[in-house]
């Protein structure tokens, strides 16, 4: 596209009045805000004072040098990457398993999507019997099984806290996961399959050599949304731990929330609202990137 | 020799899925078992109701009926909306040539790395402006204004993927751009549509943050605001919370069923290769 | 699409339809969703509406605690849209709204019910900011009783512990019958709460209120005291794997027969009857070691914004401050009314029992307000952080970590004036 106006054509112009309402709705409600945001993060106030006091980067200082701040940006980080692998796995492997052709297809589909229509708080409550730490459903069926000694003070252990967090929010969203890849899956054309199952490839052959390589577009698509669910992530730890105990489960989003609303340090928790946009722009630009790249790739084609 | 491997994979992959099946279908069950309990048993939380406790659904539909009214007024029309402007917004994205576009499509992509929740006040100021503040159209213009960021970027992806040579071959017969996108694109991108429907329907049903922030009565609450209710600081009622629960999983449930057939066919013999 | 369509045309209708009439109703703001509380609340806005004629006071539910509550005030204050009145605790959060200018001052709504006599002094002090009432007390609740499961208590042949060294024999005791000794649950205030017994054990009132003040240090050897005794006393008992739990599934476990007490607030006796586990059958309850003869507590209370409806406000306060008001909202919740004139005989056994303490407590002159609410919010809220994280551990390099982080706290709200002498 050429900036000039006097060049533009009527497909040029036909693009930008398609843009112009889409743009104006993100400068609106996107811009606007972030823009707030680093203006508050450069400020001291309670959130409710006629005044704000200038202090520069005096927030973003301080945070970096503090413990439970570095905490939960490392939580932030061990997210993504069990996001990135968990979820993104299980609902890759159990698509793969569907996809062969099983009696019951309709009702397992039924069953693996189904926690992914949860509201969170819903999905907090429910987790928090799960993991009722003498009585709950996992310590039972593991002292059942023999496996007492595995059981865990789930939600209460600071060492054992995320990873139960983890265990709740991948069953919460491998529905995703696994209706992209079951849809990528069906999206393969059968002539491909069948030209390899006639050389007498074995079906997991197909699927690692065929199947896979042409779900990419699907893994793309869940890696991507994974990754910044996990940067953005809320709601379900707000709703099991508040963060606790002792911090041990808080990420940046939920310190932000507890700075600004539980502390009354408003500019503390843009400044950290800030930093969750700088490393999740670190993290996810290059995919962002990489992108529109493999789009102008297939455009080559 | 290699039916005997065969059945074994078989045998394998049957106990995989129905072992992931109880993994994932547990939790549920305890939920609905809890919301037919009476608040005497409750507390023992691994048992079997002794009696059908239909309390906890009259309580859930006495509070937070309206609200799953509520909950398909926003969510229908918002979802409709979403994509309608995640596909205006993609189709150019997906066609312009050179930096312009690609410049735009990056910074739009950029807005899906905002927490939502450092956005409130700002939202708050503008709506109330509109005169939208506790308003059912407030809540469609919130979610379709969020929903710019991933929905453009996936009718992008999707119109991407249509071949270049049916927009080409519409230009040349004397078809506009707009007419083209209108009569040509968008009813054949059924498959995209319909995958990105499922997708924003759970999301905008379940949200809680702009539900909260943007509404106060009965005219615009949504369900996930009375749901969080019954979970309240103090005091958790959880029969009523998972009767509410379970009934605001269905319609969610519903679209997904719906759509799914459209989304695998559409994707199957539809535009897609 | 026909479908969402029509469904959208159907919105519209509708909302032409609810609009109009929602102008009128004044908005009433808290966070009792559910159950007891949410029964008490629309009890006092019904007991409101009754006796004020013109005027409509409408319930407004945020889900959630005080912080969500706080993230919506904070928008609809900037944005100009007040509720008419609104759930608040108490102290220091009274203080930060009043000194932001959004709080209307209560002056003379309080004359008008005569709020000097109707409340015991221990309550006045943390509605007023240097002398000005901002907030009305509506719903307290004693945070120093310890519940017990009688059954558990008989099995096991203890007595109702009076002093720290019958509270260690009944731990014993308990263990050694198979029970949890001490239920406890995860979360900023229930250890904190619990540490409060041991905080008075060793610094009586006079330091409580020091500390609230930011007079007695963090590092001083009394709080050190008072830390080894919660470690010694308290933390050694609690259950196993409590911090996992919430309060209600603690209370469960006293209710179920596997714990054998449970200090918690007085909200805990309002679940368990709830439940069937009857006050005085089932359960019973004392003051913690340490605090007998005395009443900690925290209370909610209901502040007005400045704003067109103030004058409207000043009505609904007159009407929820009544006996009739107070009671209805404490019986249907389980708390104690804050106006001393209601007949105590409006309580069950539970209550009956709370009133008294209190009453003793007030004559005593030793009503305490939950300390969490007289620090500086930050402060206040850093100190439950750290008491928990100090229950779940309690090795020295914890206390020295918990004592250094909040005297480094202290040292900065010193050095802003952010104490308050309540």
């Amino acid at each position: 596209m050429n900036l000039s106006p006097h060049r533009l054509s009527r497909t040029d112009w036909t693009h930008i009045a398609f843009l112009a309402l889409p743009t104006l709705l993100f400068v609106t409600f996107y811009v606007y805000p972030v823009i707030s945001s680093i203006h508050l993060s450069l400020h001291d106030w309670n959130g409710f004072a006629p005044k704000m006091r200038f202090v520069g980067l005096q927030n973003y200082q301080v945070l970096i040098g503090q413990p439970r701040f570095l905490h939960a940006a490392l939580n932030n980080i061990i997210w993504v990457a069990f996001m990135l692998i968990v979820p993104t796995g299980l609902g890759l492997l159990l698509a793969a398993i569907l996809d062969r052709g099983i009696r019951g297809e309709q009702v397992f589909r039924i069953i693996f999507f189904l926690p992914f229509t949860i509201p969170a708080v819903a999905v907090g409550a429910i987790w928090r019997w799960m993991y009722e730490p003498d009585n709950g459903l996992i310590t039972t069926v593991l002292k059942l099984l023999g496996l007492g000694s595995f059981a865990q003070n789930w939600l209460g252990d600071p060492n054992v806290v995320n990873l139960s967090l983890m265990g709740s929010v991948a069953w919460w969203t491998t529905g995703f996961a696994f209706l992209v890849f079951f849809a990528g899956l069906r999206n393969i054309p059968t002539e491909c399959i069948e030209a390899a199952r006639i050389e007498g490839a074995t079906p997991w052959q197909v699927f690692w050599k065929v199947s896979f390589p042409l779900l990419w577009p699907s893994t793309i698509i869940v890696l991507g949304m994974s990754a910044i669910d996990a940067m953005r992530l809320f709601d379900v730890v707000w709703a099991m731990t508040k963060g606790g105990p002792a911090y041990s489960s808080e990420v940046l989003a939920v310190q932000m929330y507890d700075l600004a609303f539980g502390r009354f340090d408003m500019g503390r928790a843009a400044a950290v609202a800030v930093y969750l946009f700088i490393i999740a722009g670190v993290i996810i630009m290059p995919y962002i990137i990489y992108m529109s790249r493999r789009v102008q790739d297939s455009e080559a084609d | 020799m290699s039916s005997s491997i065969e059945q074994r994979q078989t045998i394998l992959t049957r106990t995989v899925l129905i072992g992931m099946s109880i993994v994932f279908v547990t939790p549920l069950i305890v939920a609905f078992l809890t919301s037919f309990k009476s608040p005497a048993e409750i507390t023992r939380v691994m048992t079997l109701p002794t009696q059908i406790y239909w309390e906890n659904y009259a309580i859930a539909f006495g509070r937070a009926g309206r609200t799953f009214l509520n909950s398909l007024l926003i969510t229908a029309p918002a979802v409709v909306l979403s994509l309608l402007i995640g596909a205006v917004a993609g189709y150019p994205l997906a066609y312009m040539r050179g930096t312009g576009g690609k410049l735009v499509y990056f910074i739009l992509l950029t807005g899906m790395l905002v927490p939502f929740q450092i956005v409130q006040i700002p939202l708050f100021f503008l709506v109330q402006r509109l005169g939208l503040y506790d308003t059912i159209p407030g809540m469609w213009l919130v979610h379709t204004a969020y929903a710019v960021p991933f929905c453009t970027f996936f009718m992008r992806n999707f119109f991407a993927s249509v071949p270049r040579s049916m927009y080409e071959a519409a230009l040349i017969d004397g078809c506009g751009p707009a007419t083209y996108f209108w009569k040509l694109l968008l009813p054949a991108s059924g498959s995209g549509l319909a995958a990105l429907a499922i997708i924003q329907s759970r999301a905008i049903w379940n949200d809680l943050l702009f539900a909260i922030t943007l509404t106060t009565s009965d005219n615009a609450r949504p369900a996930t605001v009375a749901i969080a209710g019954f979970a309240s600081s103090l005091q958790v009622e959880y029969g009523p919370l998972m009767a509410s629960t379970i009934v605001s999983v269905l319609p969610v449930m519903a679209a997904y069923l719906l759509f799914q057939k459209s989304f695998v066919r559409g994707l199957l013999g539809g535009a897609g290769k | 699409m026909k479908k969402s369509n029509m469904l959208a045309a159907f919105g519209l209708a509708l909302l032409g339809a609810t609009s109009v009439q929602a102008q009128d109703n004044l908005e009433v703001w808290h966070y009792y969703a559910a159950g007891s509380e949410l029964a008490g609340m629309n009890a006092l806005i019904d007991a409101a509406n009754t006796s004020v004629d013109d005027a409509n006071f409408t319930g407004v539910v945020i889900p959630g605690n005080v912080v969500e509550l706080r993230r919506q005030l904070q928008t609809a204050f900037l944005g100009g849209r007040p509720p008419a009145a609104y759930q608040s605790s108490m102290a220091y959060e009274l203080k930060t709204f009043a000194d932001g200018g959004q709080l209307h001052p209560l002056t003379d709504a309080w004359a008008a019910i005569d709020g000097d006599a109707i409340f015991p002094e221990g309550v006045q002090r943390v509605v007023k900011v240097d002398g000005v009432p901002y907030g009305i007390p509506f719903d307290l609740s004693l945070i120093n009783n310890v519940f017990y499961n009688k059954e558990a208590f008989q099995k096991a042949g203890v007595a109702v512990p009076t002093d720290w060294d019958s509270f260690t024999a009944a731990c014993d005791a308990l263990r050694d019958a198979g029970y949890q000794p001490l239920g406890n649950a995860g979360g900023t205030f229930w250890s904190l709460y619990n540490f409060y017994a041991a905080l008075v054990s060793v610094v009586g009132e006079d330091g409580y209120y020091q500390i609230a003040r930011g007079e007695l240090g963090f590092d001083s050897p009394e709080f050190a005291e008072a830390l080894d005794l919660y470690r010694d006393r308290m933390v050694s008992c609690y259950a196993q794997n409590w911090s996992g739990k919430t309060w209600t599934q603690t209370a469960d476990d006293l209710i179920n027969g596997n714990t054998g007490m449970f200090m918690m607030g007085i909200w805990a006796a309002g679940y368990m009857d709830t439940a069937g586990f009857k006050a005085g059958e089932g359960f019973d309850m004392f003051q913690a070691p340490g605090t007998v003869g005395k009443s900690i507590f925290q209370m909610d209370v209901l502040a007005v914004p400045e704003g067109p409806s103030v004058a409207a406000a000043d009505e609904f306060i007159k009407a929820i401050t009544t006996t009739d008001g107070q009671a209805a909202f404490a019986t249907l919740k389980g708390s104690l009314a804050p106006n001393i004139n209601v007949d105590p005989a409006v309580y069950g056994y539970a209550g009956a029992t709370f009133s008294r303490q209190f009453s003793e407590a007030s004559a005593n002159n030793a009503v305490l307000p939950n300390l969490f609410f007289l620090l500086p919010t930050d402060l206040g809220t850093e100190f439950g952080v750290q008491i928990e994280r100090f229950a779940i551990d309690p090795s020295d390099t914890v206390k020295a970590e918990l004592i250094s982080t909040l005297e480094g706290l202290r040292q900065e709200a010193l050095a802003e004036s952010a104490f308050i002498a309540w």
